[in-house]
This record gives C-alpha cells, structure tokens and sequence, in this order.
C-alpha cells in the first residue's frame, strides 16, 4: 500500500513538473511580433487632465505654514534643523523658489497635471503649478539627475505572488488592472513642505499611480507615495494625494513662489 | 468587572453588527454568484495607519472650525459654527461611535478577515475591526442588496463589496449621522460611500468617497494609508459607558452656539494668520489657486459665513423618501414579535403571540386590506388591540378597519359582560366584531370632536402618567406625553422586545408636528424626546439596543432620537432668543433659524412646511398678551 502511495506522489510530482515546464512554455509573444510597448501594455489610461483635492493636510498645502511646522512629518533631528532655518528670501536670492516643487513636494501642492504619452515608453507628466515636468520612461531610466524632478523609472505593477503556482492553472486568475510603478532617484535637494521642511538627495521615492472610476461619478488618480530619506525622515514618508479628472479648461500655469 | 463587562460588549458588538445591519442572510443563490466581481485581493491580517496626512486632526485631535478643503455647504458650515463641543458631554453622545469614514481614519489599528462559506470556499464578507470604538464593518461579498430606505442605520452602515481592477470597491449606505472630523464637520445619515481598498505590498491605501446631499456641495474625497504589521496589536476593547458628566443640567440643554455668536470663531485664523473664515467656504478650498482666490475678501465678508445668508428661500429636505409608495405593505421585522409596517403614511406596529394581535397605530387607511393581509401573515390570531399615539389622521386613518377586521376575545363571556358587551362596556365598538382601540383620553376628544365614525374612536382610554398591558408575553405601556405633538399623544413601550413606538413625536422626514390648536408645544415635544430618551439603552457604543419607531422614517435607535431632540432645543433655543430680543414672527422667520437642518428635514410645500414649524415655535414660546 505504502508502495502504491508512493508511486502515485512520483506520478503527481512529474506530470506536475512536465506540465509547469510545458506551461512556461506557451504563451508569450508570438514569434517576430514587435515586444509590446507601455503604451500597448498600459493597464488604464492614465491621460488627460486632473486637479488635485486638497482635503488634507489642507493648511500645509493651500498656505505656507510657519516656519518649524512640521506636525506629522517624521522628520529626524537634522531635518528639523534644516526645517529650522528655513529663509524663503534666501532660496529667492539663490534662485531657487522652486525647491518646494521638487518631485518629492510637488504631487502634493495645489496643482493640475496633464499626463500624456512623450512617446510610447515615457510618460509626461506636467503640472501647471510652478510649471513642471516629469518623465516617467519605462525600461530604463530617465535622465535629470540632480535635478528638482530627478531620475524616475516606471513600470506597470500588478498584484502578483513572488513566485507562479506550482500547479498549473491553481494559482488563481490575474488580476486585471494595477498600478502605474514610479520610482524615483537622485533629486536635488527640495522641500516637502513649502515652508523648507527638506528631503536630500538621497531620498527614494516610490509612486503607485491608481486610477479609481467611482461607479456613477469621478475619475480619480491616488497616488501612493513612499519616500524613505536616511537624511532627514526617521521612518518612511507616506502620503497619498489625489486628483480628479477634469477638462482642459482651468490649465493656469504658474511660476515657483518660496513663500 | 470592566474587563468581564468589555468583553461582553465585543460579543454583543460582533453579534449586533449582523443584526444591525440588516442584511439578508448569506445564501449561494445563482444572483450572488453572478456579481461581476474580479479575483480577490487579500486585505487580510492586521493594519496600523500613518498619520502623516492629517496627523494632528487623527491624533491630538482637529482645531475648532477647521473645515477647509470640506465641500460643506451653508447647512453644513451652520452646523459645524453652531457646534459646541461640550455636547459629547450629554449621555447620550457619550459613547457616539465613530462613523464609517471617520473610522477609517480614526487613530488605532485595525484587523481584517475573511468569512467563507464552510462548504463551498465562497467568499460571503471581509470582516474589518477597528480598536477604537470596537468599530466592526462587515463588507458582504455574496452579492446580497443593500436594505430598504426603511431599515435602521448604524454607525459603520451596510457595506456591500466586489473586486475592480486591483481595488476592492465598497459601497456603503444606511450611515449614522456623524462626523467627518472631530471638530464637529458633519455627515448626514443620508451619505453614501464609496471605498476603494488597494493594495501594494505591505502597504494598504483606502480612498473614500462620500456623497452627502445633506451637508456636503460635492463628494469628499480622502485617502488613508496602513502598514501591514506582523504580529497582533492586541488591545482591540474600547469599553464605553457614559455617565454624569456634568451634574444637575437641565434635562432640556444642548450646548451649541446661536448663528452668529461663535465665541471662538477667530481662534484657528488667528493663530495661524490666515484670513478669518478661509477654512469655511466650502468647495472652493479644495482646489488649486484658493489662497489667490481669497486674498481679497473684507472681515466683514467672513462675519457673514456665520450666519445664514439672509434673504434666501429656505432649502429643503434632500433625504431619501423612506415611504415606499409603491401599493404595498412592507414587514420589517423588529425584534422578537414585533414588527413595523410600511408604506400606509405612518409607520404600524405590530406584536404577535398566542393571544391577539396588538397593533400601534393604524395608518392613513388607505392600504387597510393590505395591512390587514400582512398582519394576517403574521399572526394566527385577530387583531385584538389598537393603540393610538396620537389622534393625527395618519396614526388613526385605519382605526375603523383594522379594528373591524379584528375581536377582543378578552371581554364576550366575561364575568362582568355576559350579552350586549358594547352596551356594558362602554366602548364605541362590539367587542365581539371589533378590536379594542385604546389612546389617552384626549384622543377619543378630538376625535370626536371631529365627528370621526364611531368604530375608529378608541373606545378605552387613560387619564393620566400610563396605561400598562401584558400582552403576548411582553410588558406593554403607554405613556402620556402631555402637550408634545397634540395634547393627547402617547408613547408605547413593549419592555422585553425592548421597542418603542414614538409616534409623530419622532418624524425623521420633517420638523415634528407641533400642533398647538390641538394642544402641541415645542416645550412638550422636547420633554416627549427626552422622556423616550429615558427610557432607551443602547447596545454597544451608542447604537442599537432599544429600537425607536418613529411616525415616518427609518428604524431608530436612540442615536436618531438625541439627534432629533437636539435640533429641537436648538432651533427652539434661537427662536427664544429672538424673542427675548423682541423680534416678530416675520423676522424669526427671515432669519432662517433652521438653515443647518432644512437639508435634512425641511419643507416648503405640503401639509408642514419649515414656516409652519418656526412658525408653531414661536407661538408656543411667545407668552401671551396680558389681559385686562
């Protein structure tokens, strides 16, 4: 009996092995079919115009906050010296009244974006407050490093375990839909924070762009946002800013103001 | 003692929250099957939230009469100026639970599981608890509807979910009335919400959406964001019992603030040199260029957010119709025995057992036949009594018929009525072919008065504090609310079902009725309410337990019933204070003393308009001219 049990599991066991070595070989792109590009493999249409809803941390955002206000940012010793010691008529001096429009501040300021394809693996994303760009390539990394919007690279990202099902056609269906991954490097030094709250240059940021059709109603785009900085944050940064969906008309593009 | 007496409050919490909700029970119908709903998304395991958007309001907690980027409208703005947050100092706010989209951004942690049917694997709900508050939401998954308008309302409501994309997108309804921030902004027991749960990783974002035509111009909009931790928070009992906070207070006070008179309303702009009402306009505040937007407005342009813009018609209820209006009775089962029907123009009530039914209330009459049927449906046994809260036609419409439809087998036979028992009786109708109608005794007057049938005129009646019957097993009494909606109005109570019919002293579609040609008073409706708040307990965190059926409107606990005696005392406190400065009538009434409640219960046409109530208020408030 123990014989048969035994051969039985070896049986299982290969035609398990055959059949996940036959499934990882279907499927794919057909032969000579051009690999498909993020505009192609785009999850949802992520385009057009968006305003964000400023709903929280409303104070911080709409107005400047004074200096040393930093309630729920959790930033370390050194950061609060820096946050300390903030002269807006210093960063207008040095020519640098955009350092709170920096990647890492500027999906929270009071702003539109408008999101369009630069060509069929980048995407752009433009606000019209402080009049911004960034760059989201898929597949390799942009280029602005050391700039105020950095070095991003994005990829689209879907629930998915680590590893496939050992058992072919029982590891559950694929999920449709996701999230447009940015992540993004090597920013200059800016602001989280209008009234100089800071983030380094080391700063990582992680974006999960999630767009969310409420039935019957809005577009909205949340962003999820990671920003780990060894710096000057003691824990990883999160927020989670979001916009609806709107026309064109209402596009104001402004100039960077430290104040 | 406390931990024996939290623990039973988490039994009862996770027990109530089913029945408190309402739903039907879980069934794998090919219709659940159906629901288009893509692969699950795990939200299972504990979650802590970050504060690092709104963290002073989440935690320390939120500054007085900062409502900015909140798309309030005038009622909202009025309601949240007028709040005092000395209010959550009454009993009954005490331990006020916190509302679905406060909860979730509440401080604590949360815990979320799945229920699947053990046979077949389906998912039947996503359980989510909070710590605190105790709050337990059960998101159901199995396709089943959401409840009739008619159904009670709680603090975490009826969630329905299904799978989108990579969201989980919860649709929420039948809210308690509540806070979106702690500082007193306001959510209607009319808001929906919409839920997206997504997942990235170990870190969870919620997105809320809530849509509420009471208070708000536009849906709110926020995101809350959790970190997956590995090990139990433990701690998840949050015990609440209230108590005397503030001793020897008047029975009849709620703190608030008169339109206008916010002592603090400076405060928030003050300390951050911002102009005076920047956080009160409403949508405006939630879009980009607002700072540019209001850099121009004079202090006398904010003074005048803190009172209702004179001049304009009052607005009206934007609530959800809860008749259903559609030619038929509607059972809601209560507790026990003890059912409420709907859609006659009054709610019924209806006690069954292995004696007579016992009905309260009688409907408008217009669908007797059918309240008839369904009584018929649930009880083998005739209608014996009728109970009348008040005379109104839509308490006393169906008197005739429904009492000719029933018998009181208690009085043919007796010792003391052998033959001819209308005649030895007393009572307007053989008891042999008719129910017995009882109401205070000043109901049979006016009905009479107005030369109602003999047969819908109770016909056994009381004088003075209660009337008390054992019925079916329960303990029933009526008791008299002198000078409340009329002067021969009565509440009824049956004790062990733990239920209270109110009558149109709770009307959660309108002001209440205060007819003072027929002896109504707004000193007397509030001593109504609070007299029904007396007598109510709640079950956990301020809901359920004692049921309160009101005249028109949703089941109530006593959570409606102090929100509705609140904005009795408050409008009445505003109108005596108009008074006392002198004002007429025309100038109470321009002054739109109700503009933070006419979204929820105004009227400007039909048999009560919002004049009508400020109108009744005022007459019953202003003292009489002297005479010679």
């Amino acid at each position: 009996m123990k014989l048969v049990g035994a051969g039985a599991a070896t049986a299982v066991v290969t035609t398990l092995t055959l059949a996940t070595l036959s499934a990882q070989g279907r499927g794919g792109a057909p032969p000579n079919a051009p690999p498909p590009t993020a505009r192609t493999a785009a999850l949802f249409d992520i385009t057009g115009y968006w305003v964000s809803l400023v709903t929280e941390d409303w104070r911080y955002r709409q107005f400047t906050p004074a200096t040393g206000d930093y309630v729920a940012v959790p930033v370390n010793p050194q950061g609060k010296k820096v946050a300390d010691s903030w002269d807006p008529a210093k960063d207008e001096a040095a020519g640098e009244q955009c350092k709170a429009y920096g990647a890492a501040g500027l999906m929270r300021m009071p702003t539109r974006l408008h999101i369009t394809w630069q060509d069929d693996n980048t995407l752009k994303l433009e606000t019209d407050a402080g009049t911004q760009t960034r760059t989201f390539p898929f597949g390799k990394t942009s280029g602005g490093a050391g700039t105020l919007q950095g070095t991003s690279l994005a990829s689209w990202d879907q629930p998915r375990a680590i590893f496939a099902s050992p058992i072919p056609n029982r590891g559950g269906p694929q999920v449709r839909g996701g999230s447009l991954k940015v992540v993004t490097t090597n920013m200059k030094p800016g602001y989280l924070r209008k009234n100089g709250v800071p983030y380094s240059v080391n700063a990582v940021m992680t974006e999960y762009f999630d767009r969310l059709d409420v039935p019957g109603g809005e577009s909205l785009l949340v962003v999820t946002t990671e920003i780990v900085d060894p710096e000057y944050l003691t824990t990883p940064y999160w927020t989670s800013p979001h916009f609806k969906r709107v026309e064109a008309n209402g596009w104001h593009p402004t100039t960077c103001t430290a104040r | 003692m406390k931990s024996l007496r939290a623990l039973l409050c988490v039994c009862i919490a996770a027990t109530g929250a089913t029945l408190l909700a309402q739903g039907q029970p879980a069934t794998a119908s090919a219709s659940a099957a159906d629901v288009p709903s893509g692969p699950a998304i795990d939200i299972s395991g504990y979650w802590t939230p970050t504060m690092n958007e709104d963290g002073m309001e989440r935690g320390p907690g939120s500054e007085l009469h900062d409502y900015g980027g909140f798309p309030l409208n005038e009622a909202g703005r009025l309601w949240a100026l007028s709040y005092d947050p000395s209010r959550v100092t009454l009993r009954h706010h005490q331990c006020d639970a916190y509302v679905t989209p406060y909860q979730m951004r509440a401080t604590g942690n949360f815990r979320a599981w799945e229920e699947r049917d053990p046979h077949n694997q389906r998912l039947v709900a996503i359980h989510w608890w909070a710590q605190v508050t105790e709050g337990h939401r059960v998101i159901w998954m199995d396709g089943r509807p959401h409840p009739p308008a008619w159904a009670p309302h709680t603090f975490r409501g009826f969630s329905t979910g299904k799978y989108v994309g990579n969201a989980l997108v919860v649709t929420t309804t039948h809210l308690k009335q509540g806070w979106l921030r702690r500082n007193g902004t306001p959510e209607s027991d009319q808001a929906t919400v919409t839920e997206f749960f997504v997942r990235h990783g170990d870190h969870l974002t919620n997105t809320t959406v809530v849509s509420d035509p009471v208070f708000l111009t536009e849906p709110m909009v926020r995101s809350n964001d959790y970190y997956r931790a590995p090990v139990d928070h433990g701690t998840w009992l949050y015990a609440c019992d209230d108590s005397e906070q503030i001793v020897g207070r008047a029975p009849d006070v709620v703190p608030h603030y008169d339109f206008g008179k916010q002592p603090y309303a400076r405060e928030y702009s003050e300390r951050h040199k911002l102009p005076l009402g920047v956080a009160w306009t409403g949508a405006p505040s939630m879009y980009p260029g607002y700072a540019d937007t209001v850099k121009n407005m004079t202090d006398a342009q904010w003074v005048a957010l803190l009172s209702p813009t004179p001049g304009r018609p009052n607005e009206t209820s934007k609530a959800v119709d809860p008749e259903p209006r559609d030619g038929e009775i509607h059972v809601l089962p209560i507790r026990e025995n003890v059912y409420m029907l709907v859609g006659d123009g009054g709610n019924i009530v209806v006690q069954t057992g292995d004696q007579g039914a016992f009905v309260v209330d009688s409907g408008t009459g217009r669908l007797s036949e059918k309240v008839i049927a369904a009584i018929a449906k649930l009880s083998e046994r005739p209608i014996q009594f009728i109970a009348n809260t008040s005379f109104l036609p839509d308490r006393t419409g169906g008197n005739a018929n429904l009492g000719a439809a029933g018998m009181d087998p208690s009085l043919p036979g007796s010792f003391f009525v052998n033959s001819a028992p209308r005649a030895v009786t007393g009572l307007f109708a053989d008891p042999l072919r008719h129910a017995t109608i009882i109401a205070h005794n000043n109901v049979t007057n006016r009905m009479q008065d107005a030369k109602a049938a003999d047969d819908a005129v109770p016909g056994d009646t009381y004088l003075e504090e209660r009337r008390r019957k054992s019925h079916n097993g329960d303990s029933i009494e009526l008791f008299y609310e002198p000078s409340a909606v009329t002067d021969g109005d009565s509440i009824v109570f049956f004790r062990r079902a733990d239920v209270i019919v109110a009558g149109n002293i709770v009307d959660l579609t309108r002001y209440p009725i205060i007819d003072a040609k027929n002896g109504g008073s707004v000193d007397g409706e509030i001593k109504a309410l609070n007299d029904i708040l007396n007598r109510t307990n709640y079950e956990h965190e301020g809901e359920g337990g004692t049921y309160v059926v009101p005249g028109h409107g949703f089941l109530a606990d006593e959570h409606e019933v102090v929100e509705y005696r609140d904005m009795v005392v408050i409008v009445r406190d505003r109108v005596k204070a108009m008074i006392a400065a002198g004002a007429t009538l025309a100038q109470v009434k321009a002054a739109r003393l109700t503009a933070d409640y006419d979204t929820r219960y105004g009227a400007n046409t039909g048999p009560w308009t919002t004049d009508m109530f400020v109108e009744a208020v005022y007459n019953s408030l202003k003292p009489a001219p002297k005479t010679n």
